[in-house]
């Protein structure tokens, strides 16, 4: 830790400007880990099921995006392309949200008094289904996003640039994460929510409908999933039928570090993850590069599992978890 | 007096209080899996009254209470609640209908604040006033809940997390109230004051089916009382009667 730390001072004091531009890469890309992110440890928080499905489900958000994006004839520099925009946001969010709720009702709700491992590996299953779906949809290639996002600075000062891009995808991912907590922690079906993560059968006897609140969950973090979509596809304008299961782990990987079940936990790990990613590839001075970093983000898996099982941000139970 | 499958025993003497029926079970067949844990349970919960089940551990009384509230479908058999079947209701619709329970081992929500899980038992009512009103009666009844009101429900000692499952019950108003062994693992001064609450509660109109596994007490307090041996009731009479039963007072009041 504190290695790392004296590294990127050293990084910062040798190339203030350079660093500080990899910063706001690494939050970018943390926004889309977080989104995603909070798919697994809602569900997780819910019914203590890693949903091995919801990278693909992102996946698919991507992939509607696209569908969406080019039906609508998106482009740079029109006059409707940011209304556009959040069309396709919307369109790709109800989408992968009725997609999840779906896979709940079909392939893990008849599971629910199984033993744990069933629902586990049929989430499994249910991955590669949909990543099988992907790839007859769209092909094995790349597919294109428009590139529509606005690569010019917002802000440059002294070699430090803010890019519109950038901009764009903290100011939506900041809104819908604040929408989730009070969401979660306000309203009467977040309370639903809670309750039942921590017991179903005294929740079912409180009149919480059980089922429904579960659907809910996963209509949500479906929802998340499509937001992601859409955000990454347009930040890289490109989407393959593969890039949920990597982007999947990675955002497991932040959930648990965080602490899985824990909601700031989720987004709290996804920026730590995308700024050790960024930093990794971006950086000057002894750092790793991209090759390494797969190494780094799963042996931070590791650390943690071993180290701190509870992550950074959740709380010891008796259960160890 | 005893009575095997069938139509609902009404032992001689027993009627304590001639109100009508709230709770109506009928021969009900209750499983776990593949156990057939209760084999024709039939028993009646009358207004007014505090009715208890005896019987050892895995004699079918907590199935019994989850019959009732919903979370263990009897396969065959009938409930009817106020003349309405409910066997088939789902649990959420039931607390609805007016049956709230305290469960076994409380089943509090440990990482939410006592006002937070008294909240929570009133999830199905609307009256904000109503249901302020009602944590106040709570509040009331538990001085010590109102003290730790924005605790952990989780960190609370046993006999505190009793009343606030309790209490929780109590938010939903109900006119019918389950009390699964409301005594369990608490000193004997909380054991006397949650059964000088439980009283309290009754004489405001609230019928309980109360399950405990301290007869006595249980006896000393209840109108009427069913005894259960492996899923099916052997006894029924009043508590009275219960507690001069020769066969009572070996098997349950430790008397030899």
């Amino acid at each position: 830790m504190v290695a790392f730390f004296i590294w990127l001072a050293i990084n910062f004091v040798k190339t203030p400007a350079d660093t500080t531009n990899v910063f706001f890469i690494g939050l970018s890309n943390g926004c889309v880990y977080a989104l995603v992110a909070l798919g697994y440890t809602l569900v997780y928080g819910i019914l203590e099921l890693i949903n091995f499905a919801h990278g693909d489900v992102f996946m698919l958000g991507g992939m509607i995006s696209v569908s969406i994006a080019q039906s609508f004839g998106l482009s740079a520099g029109d006059a409707m392309l940011w209304p556009l925009v959040v069309v396709v946001l919307l369109l790709s969010m109800v989408a992968c949200g009725a997609i999840n709720t779906t896979i709940e009702a079909v392939a893990y709700r008849p599971l629910r008094s199984a033993p744990r491992l069933a629902p586990l590996i049929t989430a499994i299953g249910v991955s590669f289904i949909l990543e099988d779906v992907g790839l007859i949809w769209k092909g094995p290639n790349y597919v294109n996003f428009p590139d529509v996002m606005p690569h010019s600075n917002l802000v440059s000062f002294a070699g430090v640039n803010v890019q519109w891009d950038k901009v764009i995808m903290l100011s939506i991912t900041v809104p819908v994460l604040l929408l989730l907590l009070y969401l979660v922690q306000e309203t009467r079906q977040g309370k639903a929510m809670r309750a039942t993560a921590q017991d179903m059968d005294a929740s079912a006897i409180m009149g919480i409908d059980v089922n429904r609140t579960i659907s809910f969950t996963f209509l949500i973090a479906g929802t998340l999933a499509g937001a992601a979509g859409l955000l990454y596809s347009l930040y890289f304008q490109t989407v393959r039928f593969d890039q949920g299961f990597q982007l999947g782990l990675i955002a497991f990987t932040a959930a648990v570090l965080g602490g899985i079940g824990n909601l700031p936990g989720a987004v709290l790990g996804a920026l730590v993850i995308g700024l050790i990613q960024a930093f990794n590839e971006g950086l000057q001075w002894h750092a790793p590069g991209s090759d390494w970093t797969q190494s780094i983000v799963f042996s931070i898996l590791i650390l943690i599992l071993v180290f701190r099982p509870e992550g950074l941000l959740g709380e010891r139970t008796p259960e160890g978890g | 007096m005893s009575s095997e499958n069938g139509s609902a025993p009404m032992g001689s003497g027993t009627a304590v209080k001639t109100a009508e029926a709230v709770l109506e079970v009928h021969d009900i067949h209750t499983y776990y899996g593949s156990i057939h844990a209760l084999k024709g349970i039939s028993l009646e919960v009358r207004a007014g009254e505090i009715v208890t089940l005896l019987g050892a551990n895995g004699a079918g009384k907590t199935t019994t209470l989850r019959s009732i509230n919903g979370l263990n479908r009897p396969r065959s058999g009938s409930i009817k609640f106020e003349g309405r079947d409910i066997t088939q209701t789902p649990a959420h619709e039931i607390v609805r209908r007016g049956i709230a329970q305290s469960p076994e081992g409380r089943r509090l929500f440990p990482r939410m604040t006592v006002v937070e899980n008294l909240e929570m038992g009133a999830f199905q009512r609307n009256d904000k006033a109503g249901i302020k009103e009602d944590m106040e009666r709570v509040f009331g009844l538990f001085p010590r809940l109102a003290e730790r009101k924005t605790q952990n429900a989780g960190t609370m000692s046993g006999g505190e997390q009793q009343m606030c499952a309790i209490g929780r019950a109590l938010m939903a108003r109900p006119k019918l109230l389950l009390l699964d062994e409301p005594s369990l693992g608490l000193a004997p001064i909380f054991v006397e004051k949650i059964f000088e609450i439980v009283k309290t509660i009754n004489d405001e109109g609230v019928a309980i089916l109360l399950v405990e596994q301290n007869a006595l007490m249980a006896l000393d307090h209840a109108d009427r009382g069913y005894v259960l041996e492996t899923g099916r009731i052997v006894l029924s009479d009043s508590a009275e009667a219960l507690k001069t039963n020769e066969q009572v007072r070996k098997t349950y009041l430790g008397e030899s």
